[in-house]
């Protein structure tokens, strides 16, 4: 039986302010099962990224379940939910999120450093060489370019053999060749390696790629499209 | 679907086991280290004053166990104003000890080379004194020729200033003296005793045929003693003490000098450690506050940290990791400079320690300086970095996600141990938590009026912003609030500095203008004092005769106290309940007789002195406010005067305030005439001597003929005092010093913190058409705004601050030297402006594309 390895239920998500209250996620319930790929579309505004922050755990919802392999998000402290992520979930951004005082090898070993793993640097350059950046190594985020960075947050990503694999607009910062790049490999390795993708964007072509499509309007899950990728 | 019900088991590392944070904050700090090490620069400084001031202080405590019988020369000394009694001295000769003696008195002294003559103190030695260290004299035989009779010596000083070598004459009293050489060290003695005393040394055996020794001479005799055991000491000691009260004499031991001169120095480590501290707390604020940006600037790494699996704890800990060791770094590189400075202490202040101070590290104050340093690195960038632990993963995908405030039991024990830590380590410094609170309620008061002023200037500027100024001065001035400049913390740090330096500046002006002399014509500024009754009135001639005016010409009895309100002096001393100083009980007054108010009087209470013919018990005197209060009488009560050996009754009639400075001399007790008349006294004139060749001819005859007088040139003091103030004063600037330096380097850090947008922006003020030269007057401008804000700030609070202290701790009235105040301002603004270019020759001078290329 397929493995269900996001599930959320009635999540809402309402930022309080002096004026009034926000609601930026509304009642949104959906799963996702193991080794499968998942867009998440809709226009600016409508709570993508608020939803997809929620099922990674970077945030917590104000109503609602949210679990990640089982482990119930909502109810667990910061600390925890980093733990689960590191040990779970892998990330690509739009902006790369690189950290910059650190190597291209160095970004990509800090998750399996960060669980205490040693002698991570030959795993860590394999991953690069598979995303082409052999010849990277040593170089920080502001000596690549925009595509190359990008590839290092993938190995950064995979280097875990997360069993999610998150990615907000993976190619929204780059040029049509790097996006395509970006794009072959991204799909590529989730299917290498089993994982299931969810991913967030605005670009429709990129999101037929995938098995499903959640499309999202004002906060509330709108439709579902269930397809085979293009 | 399978619902999961999992414990998490996470393991929690400590800081220690964490390998990663360690790797972490090293390859993150690798690229940040430069910038880090600015950061905790700004503690170098402080810790570099605190461990120059904390080592000379164990240095100075190690020589004074080392060489405490050198202070004293003895084993035991005993003090007498008049002979000692043969009696005693056999009674201390029975017993084998070795003894030794000299006189000292004030008298003048005439350079024949040059006809010049001054006031010294004249010491007349007699026996193998000291019999611990020496007296270091050049030649080095100069001493031994002293001996024989017929020679002089001279403190180093008094010679240098005079011009006097080897072989000149000059005359003391009636008779002539060879120099023989001069002193250069003396036991217990020291350039300061030097220039607010400067000694001549004659044999005892000569001090009778200068005729100096007279009625009225004020002349301390000292008995040198040497035992041969503690025991020994302990019986002579035991042999004078009966004898103290009868015979008026008291002693002084190696461990009493050696407390003594502890203190004293104690007060005055107490003083400048605390000036030391002051620079110290600025260099915290500097780390919090760059700590605090660092911070603010590492959110968005701290997320991506965050979001791939780092505890909010493992996040504090790399950045903690960074400042802690640099701190430590820090602090080692201060202790040594601070070592370093204090090798430089005896060569520039040398002359006016107590004793020599010889090379050396103190490793106790290194230790101290690294302690206190790692200690400060880590407190004060606890409170900013907590920031850390909480930033919230999501701002990965919102960068403008701030998470809701939350309450930290770290950020609470954080800002108590920040309040606890002035307040213990000043009281650490003073030993006394009262004076340590005190102290950090007082540099709290002064860091908030500060900061009070600096918002003020800052909140005038934005309210009257120069809107019609040109573009340059506008620009600059607006850069004063971009955000991480740091605009307050400067103008409170550099500020500081510029107070401590204005106000010692301010107390100066204010002392030195009470004693001044030229600006009141009519004041005596020399006093000519010893005069026999038998030369007054051929001493009043000679002054005539020279066109000087004649002032005063007082008489002076000398007495003592000898009973108050009913009770002798004896049961005051006793007494439980009356708490009198003994010192004002037991000491000997010089008084005076007269029927009205001098110049310099004021009647605050009662009348003035009165006295009825023949009646023995309605003799009316008064008395000074001050020594009113310190002998706790009032108007009507009686006191008893011993003069010299007659007992007079008197009752106080009356009070009188005195400006002491004003025309003296001034007296404390001042009886009616119809007393005194025949009492053994001796006269004191004032005159004012305003031409120096004049002065020079008046003090030639007047030794001359009268050797035994005396003359005090009081303008000789004032410059005396003044460069003593300024010797002093100069160990102060160079503390505040300090603090300046550290308020500079904090500006370097918000240069360097503010760098990347400056370059941004004059990037985009280049691609506006902004030349080189306008981007540079802007950033000049800029740090010249910065600078006079800072003086504004440090000059408008020292002048508060100034105003109080003259009016309610020195009583003095309040006087500000203009053109001095005005180059201190100038000054710090210089330095800023300086400090300032320097760290902002790479912004000014990076160029675009560089910078464009960077942001693509």
């Amino acid at each position: 039986m397929p493995e269900t390895v996001i599930k959320a239920e009635g999540l809402t998500k309402i930022y309080k302010s002096a004026e009034n209250d926000l609601t930026v996620l509304d009642n949104v319930s959906f799963e996702a099962i193991q080794g499968t790929s998942l867009a998440i579309i809709g226009p600016s505004g409508s709570g993508k990224t608020t939803l997809l922050g929620l099922c990674a755990g970077l945030d917590i919802p104000t109503a609602g379940i949210i679990s990640l392999m089982g482990f119930k998000l909502n109810v667990m402290d910061e600390d925890d939910r980093a733990y689960i992520r590191n040990q779970y979930v892998g990330f690509v951004f739009q902006n790369f999120q690189l950290l910059p005082t650190l190597t291209a090898l160095e970004n990509v070993m800090v998750p399996l450093e960060l669980r205490g793993e040693r002698n991570v640097a030959p795993k860590a350059k394999d991953l690069l060489v598979r995303v082409g950046l052999g010849a990277r190594f040593s170089h920080y985020p502001s000596q690549l370019s925009g595509g190359e960075q990008q590839r290092v947050a993938m190995a950064r990503a995979f280097i875990t053999s997360p069993r999610i694999l998150f990615a907000d607009e993976p190619t929204g910062n780059l040029d049509g060749e790097s996006a395509a790049q970006i794009t072959n490999l991204l799909f590529g390795m989730n299917r290498e390696e089993k994982t299931t993708l969810i991913l967030v964007t605005h670009n429709l072509e990129l999101a037929k790629k995938t098995e499903r499509i959640l499309q999202m309007k004002d906060g509330k899950l709108v439709n579902e499209q269930i397809h085979s990728p293009a | 679907m399978i619902e999961y019900v999992i414990k998490l088991k996470r393991e929690v590392r400590s800081i220690f086991k964490d390998r990663w944070v360690w790797m972490m904050a090293w390859r993150d700090g690798r690229h940040n280290f430069s910038r880090l090490f600015l950061f905790v620069a700004s503690l170098i400084t402080g810790i570099a004053a605190v461990v120059a001031i904390g080592s000379l202080n164990y240095a100075m405590q190690g020589e004074l166990d080392k060489n405490a019988k050198e202070l004293l020369g003895a084993d035991l000394v005993i003090n007498s104003n008049k002979p000692f009694d043969k009696g005693f001295i056999r009674k201390l000769d029975t017993a084998k000890r070795e003894l030794a003696k000299d006189a000292e008195m004030a008298s003048m002294v005439m350079f024949l080379n040059t006809k010049q003559s001054r006031l010294i103190k004249l010491t007349a030695l007699e026996g193998e004194f000291p019999f611990y260290g020496k007296i270091v004299t050049q030649p080095a035989n100069a001493y031994e020729l002293m001996k024989k009779g017929n020679y002089a010596l001279l403190d180093e000083s008094l010679a240098r200033q005079y011009e006097v070598s080897s072989d000149d004459t000059i005359k003391l009293g009636t008779r002539n003296f060879i120099v023989a050489g001069v002193v250069e060290k003396f036991p217990g003695g020291g350039a300061l005793t030097a220039t607010l005393a400067p000694a001549v040394y004659i044999s005892m055996s000569a001090l009778d045929s200068t005729g100096l020794v007279q009625f009225g001479s004020r002349i301390s005799y000292s008995l040198f003693v040497k035992t041969t055991s503690e025991k020994q000491t302990e019986n002579a000691i035991n042999l004078i003490k009966p004898l103290v009260e009868d015979l008026g004499y008291s002693y002084d031991t190696v461990e009493g000098r050696k407390r003594d001169l502890g203190e004293g120095f104690q007060s005055v480590y107490r003083f400048f450690s605390l000036l030391a501290f002051v620079a110290l707390i600025l260099g915290c604020i500097g780390v919090a506050s760059s700590v605090h940006i660092y911070a603010r600037e590492k959110r968005d790494e701290v997320a991506v940290l965050r979001c791939v699996g780092s505890s909010g704890w493992q996040a504090f800990n790399i950045y903690f990791i960074q400042i802690f060791i640099l701190g430590v770094v820090g602090s080692i590189i201060g202790a040594a400079l601070g070592v370093g400075i204090q090798q430089l202490i005896p060569f520039v202040f040398g002359d006016y320690l107590p004793v020599e101070i010889q090379l050396g590290v103190s490793w106790r104050a290194f230790g101290e300086g690294i302690f206190i340093g790692a200690l400060v690195s880590v407190l004060f960038s606890i409170l900013p970095l907590v920031a850390v632990r909480f930033v919230p993963p999501l701002a990965v995908l919102r960068a403008d996600f701030t998470s809701p405030k939350i309450v930290s039991k770290t950020k609470w024990m954080a800002i108590t141990l920040i309040v606890l830590f002035p307040i213990l380590a000043a009281s650490y410094q003073t030993r006394s938590f009262i004076s340590g609170g005190l102290f950090s309620l007082g540099l709290a008061l002064a860091l908030g009026s500060l900061a009070l002023v600096a918002i003020g200037l800052l909140f005038l500027v934005r309210r009257f912003f120069p809107q019609n100024s040109s573009f340059i001065f506008r620009h600059a001035l607006s850069n004063l609030f971009r955000p991480n400049n740091q605009t307050q913390v400067l103008l409170v740090t550099i500020g500081l500095g510029a107070f401590i330096i204005s106000t010692l500046n301010i107390i100066q002006s204010s002392l030195l203008n009470q004693v001044e002399f030229r600006g009141n014509k009519n004041q005596s500024n020399t006093i000519l004092f010893d005069i026999q009754s038998n030369q007054k009135d051929d001493v009043v001639s000679l002054i005539k005769k020279h066109n000087l005016p004649v002032n005063q010409v007082v008489p002076i009895v000398t007495c003592r106290l000898s009973g108050i309100n009913g009770f002798t002096v004896e049961q005051l001393l006793e007494s439980d309940s009356v708490k009198i100083r003994p010192w004002a009980l037991t000491r000997e007054y010089r008084v005076t007789y007269r029927d009205s108010l001098h110049i310099s009087e004021e009647l605050l209470e009662g009348e003035m002195h009165s006295y009825k013919k023949g009646s023995t018990d309605s003799v009316g005197v008064t008395i000074s406010e001050g020594m009113q209060e310190t002998l706790k009488v009032k108007v009507g009560d009686t006191l008893v005067f011993d003069i010299q050996g007659v007992p007079i009754k008197t009752f106080l009639s009356g009070i009188r305030k005195v400006e002491w400075p004003k025309d003296p001399p001034n007296f404390i007790f001042v009886f009616p005439k119809g007393v005194l008349e025949n009492a053994p006294q001796i006269w004191v004139a004032a005159t004012r001597i305003d031409n120096p060749p004049g002065a020079i001819q008046f003090q030639q005859e007047l030794v001359f003929k009268f050797p035994n007088v005396s003359l005090i040139d009081l303008q000789l003091i004032l410059s005396t005092v003044d460069e003593l103030f300024t010797k002093v004063g100069l160990v102060v600037r160079f503390l505040a010093l300090f603090s300046i330096v550290t308020g500079l380097v904090v500006l370097a850090g918000a240069v360097m913190n503010s760098k990347f947008a400056r370059i941004k922006e004059n990037v985009l003020l280049r691609t506006l058409g902004a030349r080189t030269n306008q981007i540079m007057k802007i950033t000049l401008i800029e740090y010249g705004y910065v600078g006079i804000f800072s003086a504004i700030t440090g000059l408008v609070l020292s002048l508060g601050g100034g105003w109080l202290l003259t009016k309610f701790f020195f009583e003095v009235q309040f006087s500000i030297n203009l053109i001095e105040l005005s180059i201190i301002s100038v000054g710090v603004v210089l330095l800023t402006v300086l400090i300032g270019w320097w760290n902002s020759r790479e912004v000014i001078s990076t160029p675009p594309l560089q910078v464009l290329r960077k942001e693509g």
